[in-house]
C-alpha cells in the first residue's frame, strides 16, 4: 500500500455535490445554512472549480438574508440589521407581531459577506451602514460580543465575527477594538492558549478567534520577532509554545491538551502559527501526511484518520489547511479572513 | 415524543391553524434536502409566531419544533416569550431542558436556554446545575459547553464549597485529563473560599510535582506548574522545588521532552546550574561535538532538537535567540 496522494478529483467531486444539494442530515444544522455554503463554496474556491456555479444568482441569493430596517423604525433600537442564516430564521418583518423578530446573527453575517466575497461581488454595495451602526450595539461591557440581539452566549466567536466583518467592510465603525483587544486578552489562559472565555480550557478554534481578531485590528505584527519583542499585548512566546505543542505524534494537531488530532485543528492551530510568523516552525511534512489519512474514499476530509464518512465543515478545513501548506492546485487563503487571497 | 409520523397537521388542537409555508426566495443556492417532517413542523410554527399567539399549543409546537430544529434560536426565543406569558414553572421547563441536552450535549442554543432558566431561578438551583453538569461530564469528561456551564454556575450563583474536591476526583480518575486541571487552575484562582493564588501557591506547586513525578510524559501538570508562577520567571527560577523537579525526572529519563524545556526556561530565565544537574547532561555534551563546548542552555536545545522531532525546527529557531541574548553585540544592537 502506497502512501496516499491528494485525491483532488474526488474532492471536486464532494464540493460540486454538496453545493448542488446538501444531504438531509443536515437539516439540523439548517439555521447555518448560509455558513454551511460558506464551506460547499469556500471548498470549490480553494479548488479553483468556481466556475461550477451560478455567481450572479449565488450574490442574489446570499444579499435576501439581509436584514434592512424599515424606513420608520430606529437603527439604535438594540435589533441588529445583519443577515439571517437561514429561511426558518428570517420572518417577514411586516407579518410578526414580536418586536424582536429580527433573526440576524454575527456569524451568518461574516459567511454572507465572506461568500460574497468569494464570488466576486463588490462589497461596497452592500448596504452597510445600519450593519455597522446595530452591529455596535451587540457589543458587551466586557468587550465580547453577543451574536443575536435576543440573547446567546457571548465568546471570542463573534469577536472574530465582528472583527472580520469591519475588516471586509472596511469600515470599523461597528465595534469598539480597545474594548475587544481586552475582552481577548482576558482570555488567554494560565499555558498560553485561548480558552472561549476568560477562565475556560485553551482552545485551538478560541486561539483562532482570538489571534485573528487581534490581527485584523492591527495588534499583532506579521513577524515572528517584532511580535515576540513587542510586550504590551498577548504572551506571545506561551502561545508559540502552546501552538507547536499541539502537533502530536501522528503529525496532526489536537484542538485541546492531551486529545486527538483532528484535522480541523491544522487550520485553526495551524493557521494562529501562520498569522503569527511561525508556520515555518512546524512539521510540514507530518501534517501533510495526516491531512492526506483524513481523506474520505468519497472525496472531502474527516475528522479522524481512517474514517469514511466525511462532513462539510471537516472537508473545508481539510483543503484550507493544505492550501497553507501550499498544496499544489490550491489557491493561497487570507487565513485571518477566511477567503481566497485573490478575493481580498 | 409519542406522535411518530403525526406532525402538527393531525393535533386536533391546530386544526384551525394554517400553515404558512417557507418562502425561499430566489432561488435558492447550496439547498438543504429538508426532510418532510421539518418543513411541516416550521410551517405550523410559522403561524403561531406571526400570530404573537402565546398558549399551551404554542408551547407544544416549540417542543416539536425544537426537537426537529434544536438549534433554531427563534423557536427557543419564542419559546422563552410564552413561559414568561404562561407563568410556566421554570423547574419543569428545567427537566425539559436537561432531557433534550442529554440528546444534543453540544448545542449552543440548548445551554443558553438552560442559563437563561438558571438565572431567574437563582442560586438555589446552584447545587442542582452542578449535578447536571456532573452527569454530562461523566459521560464526556471534556464536553466544552457543560464547563463552561458550570464556570458560569460557580461565578453568577456559587456552590463553590466542593469544587476543589471534584478536580481532585477527576484527575484520580485521569490525571491526563486537561480540562480538569483548567477547572482546578479556575478554583485556586477563583473560589471565594481560598483567598486567591498566593495562598494556595504552595501546596499546589507540591500536588503538581507530585503529579509530573507520576507521569512525567504528561505535559498538562507541567505546563499548570508554569501557570502558577506565570508572569513571575524569577520566582520560578528561585524555587528549588522547580528546577529539582526537573532534575528528578532527567535523572530517570534524560530525554523527558518537558523537563528540558521547563530547565531550558530556567537556564534562559538566569537559573545557575547545580553541579548535579550538570552531571547528567555532562555524557550527553561530551559526547556531540557540538554542544561539547557550549552552555548548559545550548546543550539542552540539542538534546530537544534530537528528542523532540516533530519540533526540530522551534528548537534550532529557539537556539538562535539564546546565542542572540549571550552575544553582547547583539544585544547592544
Ligand atoms: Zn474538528
Amino acid at each position: 500500500m502506497g502512501k496516499p496522494g491528494f485525491e483532488r478529483a474526488h474532492h471536486v467531486a464532494f464540493f460540486d455535490a454538496m453545493a448542488t444539494e446538501l444531504p438531509g442530515d443536515y437539516d439540523k444544522q439548517e439555521v447555518n445554512h448560509l455558513t454551511l455554503s460558506y464551506f460547499a463554496l469556500g471548498g470549490l474556491s480553494l479548488l479553483r472549480e468556481l466556475d461550477r456555479v451560478n455567481k450572479d444568482e449565488i450574490a442574489r441569493w446570499v444579499l435576501s438574508f439581509q436584514v434592512h430596517p424599515e424606513a420608520h423604525t430606529d437603527v439604535d433600537s438594540g435589533l441588529f440589521y445583519g443577515f439571517c442564516g437561514s429561511r426558518s430564521t428570517q420572518f417577514p418583518l411586516s407579518n410578526v407581531k414580536d418586536p424582536c423578530h429580527n433573526g440576524s446573527h454575527l456569524a451568518s453575517t461574516y459567511s454572507a459577506l465572506a461568500i460574497l466575497k468569494i464570488v466576486g461581488y463588490d462589497l461596497a454595495n452592500v448596504d452597510s451602514k445600519a450593519l455597522l451602526q446595530s452591529m455596535k450595539k451587540l457589543q458587551q461591557p466586557d468587550g465580547s460580543f453577543m451574536p443575536i440581539h435576543i440573547g446567546a452566549e457571548t465568546d471570542l466567536r463573534f469577536v472574530y465575527c465582528a472583527a472580520a466583518i469591519c475588516s471586509m467592510l472596511d469600515d470599523w465603525t461597528g465595534m469598539d477594538k480597545l474594548k475587544a483587544k481586552e475582552y481577548i486578552l482576558n482570555c488567554q489562559s494560565y499555558d498560553g492558549g485561548f480558552g472561549m472565555v476568560p477562565g475556560s480550557e485553551s482552545h485551538g478554534g478560541g486561539t483562532f478567534c482570538a489571534v485573528a481578531a487581534l490581527h485584523l485590528m492591527g495588534f499583532i505584527q506579521v513577524d515572528l520577532a517584532s511580535n515576540l519583542n513587542d510586550s504590551a499585548s498577548i504572551d506571545m512566546r506561551m502561545l508559540l509554545e502552546w501552538c507547536l505543542q499541539r502537533q502530536v505524534n501522528d503529525g496532526g494537531f489536537q484542538g485541546r491538551r492531551n486529545k486527538a488530532s483532528d484535522t480541523c485543528y491544522a487550520f485553526w492551530v495551524g493557521g494562529v502559527l501562520k498569522i503569527i510568523g511561525a508556520y515555518h516552525l512546524i512539521d510540514r511534512c507530518a501534517l501533510r501526511e495526516f491531512l492526506l489519512t483524513c481523506q474520505s474514499p468519497y472525496g472531502g476530509f474527516t475528522k479522524f484518520p481512517f474514517d469514511r464518512i466525511p462532513d462539510i465543515y471537516h472537508s473545508y478545513y481539510g483543503l484550507a489547511a493544505l492550501s497553507l501548506l501550499e498544496e499544489e492546485g490550491l489557491e493561497p487563503l487570507s487565513v485571518e479572513l477566511g477567503i481566497l487571497s485573490s478575493a481580498l | 415524543m409519542d406522535h411518530a409520523n403525526s406532525g402538527p397537521s393531525s393535533w386536533p388542537e391546530l386544526a384551525d391553524v394554517v400553515p404558512v409555508p417557507q418562502d425561499d426566495g430566489p432561488s435558492p443556492v447550496v439547498p438543504i434536502a429538508y426532510r418532510d417532517g421539518f418543513r411541516e413542523v416550521m410551517d405550523y410554527f410559522r403561524a403561531l409566531y406571526f400570530a404573537g399567539e402565546q398558549s399551551p399549543r404554542a408551547l407544544r409546537l416549540t417542543t416539536e419544533a425544537i426537537e426537529q430544529n434544536p438549534g433554531n434560536y427563534t423557536v427557543w426565543h419564542f419559546r422563552r416569550r410564552i413561559l414568561e406569558a404562561l407563568d410556566s414553572d421554570l423547574l419543569e421547563e428545567m427537566n425539559f431542558v436537561e432531557k433534550i441536552a442529554e440528546c444534543n450535549p453540544k448545542n449552543y442554543q440548548i445551554w443558553h436556554h438552560k442559563r437563561w432558566l438558571a438565572e431567574k431561578l437563582g442560586p438555589d438551583i446552584a447545587n442542582k446545575e452542578h449535578g447536571f453538569t456532573m452527569k454530562i461530564l461523566a459521560t464526556d469528561t471534556k464536553n466544552y459547553h457543560a464547563w463552561s456551564h458550570r464556570q458560569w454556575v460557580l461565578q453568577a450563583l456559587g456552590g463553590w464549597e466542593t469544587e476543589l474536591q471534584y478536580c481532585n476526583k477527576l484527575l484520580e480518575e485521569d490525571i491526563f485529563n486537561n480540562s480538569a486541571w483548567n477547572q482546578r487552575f479556575f478554583v485556586i484562582t477563583r473560589s471565594p473560599l481560598f483567598g486567591g493564588l498566593k495562598v494556595m501557591h504552595d501546596a499546589e506547586v507540591d500536588y503538581t510535582i507530585e503529579a509530573i513525578l507520576g507521569n512525567p510524559q504528561n505535559e498538562s501538570p507541567w505546563r499548570y506548574l508554569k501557570g502558577l508562577y506565570k508572569g513571575e520567571n524569577n520566582c520560578l527560577v528561585a524555587d528549588e522545588r522547580i528546577s529539582g523537579v526537573c532534575l528528578k525526572v532527567l535523572k530517570n529519563d534524560w530525554t523527558c521532552v518537558f523537563a528540558l524545556s521547563l530547565l531550558l526556561d530556567l537556564l534562559r530565565d538566569g537559573l545557575q546550574p547545580s553541579d548535579e544537574l550538570k552531571a547528567i547532561l555532562e555524557p550527553v555534551r561530551s559526547s556531540d561535538p557540538e554542544t561539547a563546548d557550549a552552555d548548559l542552555a545550548i546543550t539542552v536545545c540539542c538534546i530537544l532538537q534530537k528528542c523532540d522531532p516533530l519540533r526540530v525546527n522551534y528548537w534550532s529557531w529557539f537556539k538562535t535567540t539564546l546565542s542572540q541574548i549571550s552575544d553582547p553585540l547583539v544585544v547592544s544592537g
